[in-house]
C-alpha cells in the first residue's frame, strides 16, 4: 500500500531507480568470469539476463579447487560445464574474461 | 551521515572492498545502488591469503557479499556538503507537504502522514514502510509517544542547522 502511495506520485523515476547499475548487454556473447557465493569459479559466453542477475551462459568452464585448500583456484584444471543458468542471488562478481591477467604483486613497492 | 550516501559520495575516488570471502578489491568505484551493489574499475583483486593477485579491468560485486569499504578520508568532507543540501531540500518538501495536506483534508493520507512527518524529522527511514500500513489507531498511538519523545531533540537539531 505505502509503495503503491510512491509509486503514483512519479512512477517512471520510481522504475528507474530499480534499474540495475550493471550494463549487461555490454558482455551479451563476450566471455565473463562469475565468482559464485560458496567459492566455486566460472567463465563462459553470455547468452542472457534477467533483472535479478540470473544468467545464461555457454561453453561455461568451471575452475576446479584443491579440498584442502577450498578457496585457491588451481587455473590449469577445469571441468566443462557447457551450457549453464547460473542463478542470480549465488553471484558475487562478475567481470569480464577479456584483460583479467595474474600478475604480480603490485603493492610491493611502498 | 548515512553509509550509503558516504558510498555514493566516494564515486569516482579509489577504495579497497574486502567481501566475505575474504578476497579484497581496489579499483576506482564507477557506480553503486542502494543494495550496496558495486561497479569498479582499474581493479586489483588480491586472494584471501594475500599472496596472489590478479588485475582487471571492471567489475561488479554483489554488495550483500561485502564486508566492509575502506575509503578516502577527504571524502567524508564533501558527504557533508551534500547531507546538508539534503536535509535542506527535506524540510522544504516538509513544509510543502504540510500546507497541502491541511488544505486537501485527506482523512485517510493525513492520518498516515503524521507518521512520515515524524520519521522525516527524525530523520529515521525505518518509519517509512509502516507509515500508510496500519490503522489510524496504530497510527496516532505511535505517532503521539514518537511525537513527545522526539520533538524537542529534534527541533534542537534543526535549529543548529
Amino acid at each position: 500500500m505505502a509503495d503503491k502511495k510512491v509509486g503514483g506520485n512519479n512512477d517512471g523515476k520510481e522504475k528507474r531507480r530499480k534499474e540495475s547499475i550493471l550494463d549487461l548487454s555490454k558482455y551479451l556473447e563476450k566471455q565473463i568470469r562469475v565468482k559464485f557465493a560458496g567459492g566455486r569459479e566460472a567463465s563462459g559466453i553470455l547468452k542472457g539476463y534477467d533483472a535479478l542477475l540470473n544468467l545464461v551462459m555457454d561453453n561455461t568452464v568451471e575452475y576446479l579447487r584443491d579440498s584442502d585448500e577450498p578457496y585457491k583456484l588451481t587455473e590449469d584444471s577445469t571441468r566443462s560445464l557447457g551450457l549453464v543458468v547460473c542463478r542470480g542471488t549465488a553471484l558475487v562478481l562478475i567481470c569480464p574474461q577479456d584483460g583479467v591477467e595474474s600478475i604480480a604483486n603490485p603493492f610491493i613497492t611502498q | 551521515m548515512l553509509p550509503l550516501s558516504l558510498l555514493k559520495t566516494a564515486q569516482s575516488h579509489p577504495m579497497l572492498v574486502e567481501l566475505k570471502n575474504g578476497e579484497t578489491y581496489n579499483g576506482h568505484l564507477v557506480s553503486c545502488d542502494s543494495w550496496m551493489n558495486i561497479n569498479l574499475r582499474d581493479v586489483i583483486c588480491t586472494s584471501k591469503d594475500g599472496d596472489r593477485f590478479w588485475r582487471m579491468p571492471e567489475c561488479y560485486i554483489r554488495g550483500s557479499t561485502i564486508k566492509y569499504l575502506r575509503i578516502p578520508d577527504e571524502v567524508i568532507d564533501m558527504v557533508k556538503e551534500d547531507a546538508q543540501a539534503k536535509s535542506r531540500n527535506r524540510t522544504e518538501m516538509n513544509k510543502n507537504r504540510g500546507g497541502n495536506s491541511s488544505q486537501n483534508q485527506r482523512g485517510g493520507g493525513g492520518g498516515g502522514r503524521p507518521g512520515g512527518g515524524n520519521r522525516n524529522n527524525a530523520g529515521n527511514r525505518s518509519g517509512q514502510g509502516y507509515g500508510g500500513g496500519p490503522s489510524n489507531n496504530a497510527m496516532r498511538l505511535g505517532g503521539a509517544a514518537g511525537q513527545q519523545g522526539n520533538r524537542l531533540p529534534h527541533a534542537a537539531k534543526n535549529n543548529r542547522k
